[in-house]
Formats: structure tokens, C-alpha cells, sequence
């Protein structure tokens, strides 16, 4: 699934973590050490600009795990 | 409303001032933060910060850049029509700080002079205020006086300025455009929600809570919703820029400089992507200033763009945007200017 693939790779640059961290669909955000508010403010701007899709606070609590946030691409 | 367009009103000058006192963003935190900080520096762009002495105000870096801008404007006090002051951090709850500033400038009694309340969207909305009253003939010379005393040794983001701009009547002045939205239904996005009257300071806001760091926290900080702030800037202001550019007439490779509230990194480069400006463009001065609220457009102009704007014509697309919620744009010609270099005190 290669539009996935693309966008893991594009969360990890967006999420800036200063430890590197392997990040697949099912990885839950909560157990990603530096999922914090900087890194969910870098998804929402990747969203935007490489998708063109705005995702607002609520939409990014809702999801539990990376493919969630994939999901709101509605790709 | 919204879109408006000014005749005969011309910038005559703009002078701004920061405190001498510098915060380092990596330097001045807990050592247990550094890392943390490193990552979030490279995100908000933004490594120093400028912050008043205890007993300085927003006021009185405003008034050293209002002297010296008279001084280089070769203005005197008797001509000066009108005061304004925009501002969220003022001498006093009342009276407004700008009477007050009447009096310590010098002006005559028949200034009119009064505060508004607006933050990081101050500046064109001020131009608009004194460039309408200049407009219709009411007045000849005015002051706008706009900045914010807003910077916290944790906080990285707010930075301290207070800056002046001159206003005049100049007949056949090109024309100023201006597109001003507000939308209060997001006012939670960025609030201080104690001491006015809805949550009167009483006795249980002086009980702060430690967070993980051991920081403490009182209930009358200043509340920031990080992602509504985001939301709302990069999808409101790439919308604003674009209408007030079709309003004007004006194609984007028309204007010379893009000149927009220093937020923070993540926020302005979102923006100038989305418009596919390039940076050459777009000036900033977050590195080393940081948000200074109103007053990052006029900073910015002191800080990169002395230059052009004294020599010559050049125009501007101004963009602030932020609490309230509030955003305006501003299209306007300046020419041969008078910009006295940034001021430290």
C-alpha cells in the first residue's frame, strides 16, 4: 500500500522526534515517547500541505493509533 | 464589511524598540529540558527573546521609539493630531495608556489619544483606525503606537517590543488596501482568563499546580489551544492574503515584500508555502526576536527592511493575525520612508 508507506514516512518527518522510533500503521500514538503537542502541531501542518486536509484537534483525539490519522486523509 | 480601501494617507516613518535584556531559548531552561528544547526550537524558529526589566512597561519602549522617530521625521510635538496606542499589556487596567503617553511625549491637550485592545492582528487594523480618520480630513498627523510587554522566562514563545509608526495626510498618496476579519467565537484560542470582570481575581488563583517539569502553573496564565491557534493561521490568513491581493488589483509578483506577525516557525512557513512565496520575500526576524506580538510587523520592517523602504517605493502586503480571534491584511505603497535603526534599551 505505497500511499501508506508514504505516509509514515512523512509523520515521522512531521512528528521531529529526537530519538528515532520505528513507526508502523498499528502503532498506538500513546506509545510513541515524544507524541506530544509539538508533534500532533507538525502532523496537522503535514496534513495540510502535503494533503491538503484539515485535521482539527478533536479529529487528532479520536485516533489511537497512526493509521487513524492515514484514515482522515480519506485517501 | 471587510474589504476597504483608504486615499491620500502615507507611512511616514517606523521606529521600533526592545529591551537590551536577551533570553536564550536553549540557554535559559531547566538542564533536564535541553533536549526537549532543541527539538522545539527547530520547530518555532525562534532562539532568542528580548524581555523588560521588572519595573519596564510595553510603554516605555514605545515612547523612546516615538522620540526618536519625531526627532528623524524633523515633526514637532504641536502637530501630532492623534494617539493611538495598541496594546494588551497597558500601564494600568485604566486610565488608557495613551493619555498618559500624551502627557510624557509632550503632545498638546488636543491630541486625541486612546487606547485599543488588540494583540498579535494589531497592526493593520491600526492603520485602518488612524489612516480612516486621516482619510477623511479630520486630522493631519497621527502616531500609532503598538507593542506588548508579553515575555516569560518559560514561556518560549513571546518576546517584548514596543514600536511607533507615523501617519500622515498626503494628497494623491497611493491608495491603501485593507481586508479586517474577526471571528469571537474562537476567543478561548488564546486568553488570559482571569481578572476581568466575567473571573474577577479572588484568592484561589494564587494557588498554582506543579507540572512535570516542577514547573508551577497559576489558573490566571495565559491559555494557549496550540492547535486551534494553527488552524485557524494557515487556513485563514493564504484566504485573506489572496482576497485582499484580488480587491486590490494587485498580482502577487507585484508586491515586493510579504510582511507577516511573527508567530512561530511552524505557523509562517506554512503560510508562505501555501502562497508559494519565496523567502527572499518574506522577511522574519523569529530567530532573534521572537513573537513580539503587534509589534512583529513593525520589528520586522525595522530589522530587515530599513533599506528598501528608505530609498525608493515598495510595496507591502501586510498580515496579522491571532488572539481574538482577529485578522487583517494591508496593502499599501511606502516610499523614501524614515526607518531609524531597531533601538535597544
Amino acid at each position: 500500500m505505497p500511499t501508506l508507506d508514504a505516509f509514515l514516512e512523512n509523520f515521522l518527518v512531521a512528528v521531529d522526534f529526537q530519538e528515532a522510533v520505528e513507526v508502523r500503521a498499528e502503532t498506538k500514538l500513546a506509545d510513541l515517547p515524544e507524541w506530544d503537542s509539538l508533534a500532533a502541531l507538525g502532523v496537522i501542518v503535514m496534513c495540510d500541505i502535503e494533503y491538503g486536509k484539515t485535521i482539527t484537534g478533536d479529529d487528532l483525539s479520536s485516533c489511537v493509533t497512526v493509521e487513524d490519522i492515514y484514515k482522515l486523509l480519506g485517501l | 464589511m471587510g474589504l476597504s480601501t483608504l486615499n491620500n494617507v502615507r507611512v511616514a516613518g517606523i521606529a521600533s524598540c526592545v529591551p537590551k535584556r536577551v533570553l536564550s531559548n536553549l540557554e535559559d531552561c531547566r538542564p533536564s529540558q535541553r533536549a526537549e528544547r532543541e527539538r522545539l526550537v527547530r520547530n518555532i524558529g525562534i532562539e532568542h527573546r528580548r524581555i523588560c526589566q521588572e519595573w519596564q512597561c510595553f510603554s516605555d519602549l514605545a515612547l523612546v521609539a516615538t522620540e526618536r522617530l519625531l526627532d528623524e521625521l524633523k515633526w514637532g510635538r504641536h502637530e501630532i493630531d492623534a494617539l493611538v496606542v495598541i496594546t494588551q499589556s497597558p500601564d494600568y487596567l485604566i486610565p488608557s495608556t495613551a493619555i498618559i503617553l500624551q502627557d510624557r511625549l509632550g503632545l498638546e491637550q488636543t491630541t486625541i489619544a486612546y487606547d485599543v485592545n488588540l494583540g498579535c492582528s494589531a497592526y493593520p487594523f491600526g492603520l485602518h483606525l488612524l489612516g480612516s480618520m486621516i482619510a477623511s480630513g479630520a486630522i493631519k498627523k497621527a502616531l500609532m503606537l503598538v507593542g506588548d510587554k508579553c515575555a516569560t522566562v518559560r514561556d518560549p514563545l513571546f518576546s517584548d517590543a514596543g514600536t511607533a509608526t507615523a501617519l500622515e495626510f498626503a494628497e494623491g498618496a497611493p491608495p491603501m488596501h485593507f481586508d479586517l476579519n474577526s471571528d469571537g467565537s474562537g476567543y478561548k484560542a488564546i486568553i488570559l482568563p482571569v481578572g476581568g470582570h466575567r473571573e474577577p481575581f479572588a484568592y484561589h488563583h494564587c494557588i498554582p499546580r506543579r507540572d512535570e517539569h516542577g514547573d508551577l502553573h497559576w489558573p490566571a496564565d495565559l491559555m494557549l489551544d496550540g492547535v486551534a491557534v494553527l488552524n485557524f493561521s494557515i487556513q485563514r490568513v493564504p484566504t485573506a492574503v489572496e482576497r485582499t491581493l484580488a480587491y486590490a488589483g494587485v498580482q502577487m509578483s507585484d508586491v515586493d515584500y510579504f510582511v507577516f506577525h511573527q508567530a512561530n516557525r511552524m505557523i509562517n512557513e506554512t503560510i508562505r508555502k501555501k502562497l508559494r512565496l519565496p523567502e527572499q520575500r518574506v522577511p522574519s526576524t523569529l530567530k532573534e526576536y521572537g513573537n513580539t506580538s503587534g509589534a512583529s510587523i513593525p520589528v520586522t520592517i525595522s530589522a530587515k527592511l530599513r533599506q528598501p523602504l528608505q530609498n525608493g517605493k515598495r510595496k507591502l502586503l501586510l498580515g496579522g493575525f491571532g488572539i481574538g480571534l482577529s485578522w487583517g491584511t494591508c496593502i499599501l505603497e511606502v516610499t523614501n520612508a524614515c526607518i531609524p535603526e531597531l533601538i535597544t534599551v
